[in-house]
């Protein structure tokens, strides 16, 4: 089951709201087209990114893949144990599988996909 | 991908695959399973134990004629009339300036009879071109006939197939060509494969094809996809067309001088050009490296400076770290580095195959 907590870009980023921080992550779909997981490259704390910035690379054993701010903001909180620890993300990603916690300005997501939305794109790319 | 599926071919496993659970992607316009679940377990269980792709994807030709070992000598780059009879070679189709076109296997099924397997990519222009430089010889195009081609490969797959055929004493010599009989009749075979491993390439019929995968299921062969293929074939350095080998590559730039074995004397597509070519210029290494895997076309640099990119890379389930080649200029030296996206990390130059080769085992 996929949290309706949150909302999703559709290139499969995940956005969690908590006052003004996100939580950002990547969906259970994600991982399961990459596939076995051989790498994360994830920012240092402090950086800062504008909305849909490229802000780390996910790599598996089939294919590499840009992981996109769904925010503007900065890097408050890194998930790094993940680094070396990838089968959180692979069996994880909506919970220890989260990746960064980006401080932004206000209190709201932008233009986001809800559960719903999200789920008819997920079952139109299977 | 839904929308594409209608135009792609299907192997008459498909559902199988789908059964099993397979992941299936489109591959050279067919749909193929890329893997079972997990990559890596499929490449390892070829190595240690026994697994099967179905590769019915590729092509199969047959012609015949009485004079088509001649014939085909002219048209493919190995010599061809003295392939004896019951056994595969390893070949290439060339262009006029000796470019690779395809490579391919000739398996002699008799004195005027040959199959030759080529890539599935290239399945239209190799019978357009092979065609018409086989005038004359009656060609069969049986790629689509509803049997297949199953590959069979590890170092168990001697155990299985003597189980297949009930023939404790089965032990035919590597590229041998053979039939055993089984349950559902006769089956074709050849010992070949494309992984470094002991292994068959089971030709089954339309008849076959289905209850040949069963038996196989209930052997415990594991099924495996053509990712893990990729990673085995380039584990053990065997050229992939499209990667290390394609039409601005010649035979001696790929190393494969095997494959144009009496290149000096005979008179072959491609064979004045190959016997004026300069000595080759640059050669392929094989690179090794931490975490990341190497991507086609990423920047290979020594001592900082770009000196070729990769042809193909993948995670070794042997060496348990990636691995890729590449074509660099000879005679270079010096710490070697490969650009992953704008980040160069170090890399080994490392001897070809990376693993060795127990397919004569």
């Amino acid at each position: 089951m996929r949290p309706n907590d949150r909302s999703y870009l559709d290139s499969h980023e995940w956005a969690k709201l908590d006052g003004n921080i996100v939580t950002v992550g990547i969906s259970d779909f994600a991982v399961e087209q990459l596939g076995e997981l051989v790498y994360l490259d994830l920012p240092d704390t402090g950086s800062t990114f504008s909305e849909g910035e490229a802000f780390g690379e996910v790599e598996s054993v089939k294919a590499v893949s840009d992981l996109n701010c769904p925010v503007a903001g900065e890097v408050v909180e890194v998930n790094s144990d993940l680094c070396d620890n990838l089968e959180n993300l692979q069996n994880n990603p909506f919970e220890g599988g989260w990746l960064l916690k980006v401080k932004i300005d206000g209190n709201s997501l932008g233009d986001m996909l809800d559960l719903a939305a999200y789920e008819a794109l997920v079952s139109s790319q299977s | 991908m839904s929308t594409q599926a209608s135009q792609l071919l299907s192997t008459p496993l498909h559902q199988k695959h789908i059964d099993l659970g397979g992941k299936i992607v489109p591959f050279a316009g067919w749909s193929m399973p890329v893997d079972y679940g997990s990559i890596l377990n499929e490449a390892k269980a070829v190595r240690n134990d026994a697994g099967v792709f179905d590769v019915s994807h590729m092509a199969r030709f047959v012609f015949r004629g009485a004079d088509i070992a001649e014939k085909l000598d002219h048209a493919l780059g190995g010599c061809i009339t003295d392939q004896p009879i019951g056994m595969a070679r390893y070949t290439m189709l060339l262009q006029d300036d000796a470019g690779i076109l395809d490579d391919l296997l000739t398996y002699r099924i008799a004195d005027d009879e040959f199959m030759l397997v080529v890539n599935a990519a290239n399945r239209e222009r190799d019978w357009e071109l092979l065609t018409e430089r086989l005038s004359g010889i009656e060609c069969s195009d049986l790629t689509e006939d509803g049997g297949g081609i199953l590959a069979l490969q590890g170092p168990e797959s001697l155990s299985v197939m003597r189980k297949l055929s009930g023939d404790a004493n089965f032990a035919p010599d590597f590229l041998a060509l053979g039939e055993i009989e089984t349950e559902f009749g006769t089956l074709f075979f050849a010992r070949t494969g494309y992984t470094g491993e002991h292994g068959y390439e089971l030709f089954p019929s339309a008849e076959q094809i289905v209850p040949l995968w069963t038996a196989l299921m209930s052997l415990d062969v594991a099924p495996v996809g053509l990712g893990s293929r990729d990673i085995l074939r380039l584990e053990a350095a065997l050229p992939l067309y499209g990667h290390e080998i394609h039409e601005k590559i010649t035979p001696f730039d790929a190393k494969l001088r095997f494959g144009v074995r009496g290149w000096k004397t005979r008179d072959f597509v491609g064979g004045d050009a190959l016997r004026a070519l300069p000595e080759t210029a640059v050669h392929l290494i094989g690179l090794s490296c931490e975490k990341r895997i190497p991507r086609e076309g990423y920047n290979v640099m020594c001592n900082g400076e770009v000196v070729g990119t990769i042809c193909s890379g993948a995670m070794s389930v042997v060496l348990g770290h990636p691995i890729a080649t590449a074509y660099v200029p000879k005679n270079i030296d010096g710490d070697f580095s490969i650009d992953f996206r704008g980040k160069p990390l170090a890399a080994n130059c490392v001897a070809l195959p990376f693993v060795p080769h127990r397919s004569r085992d």
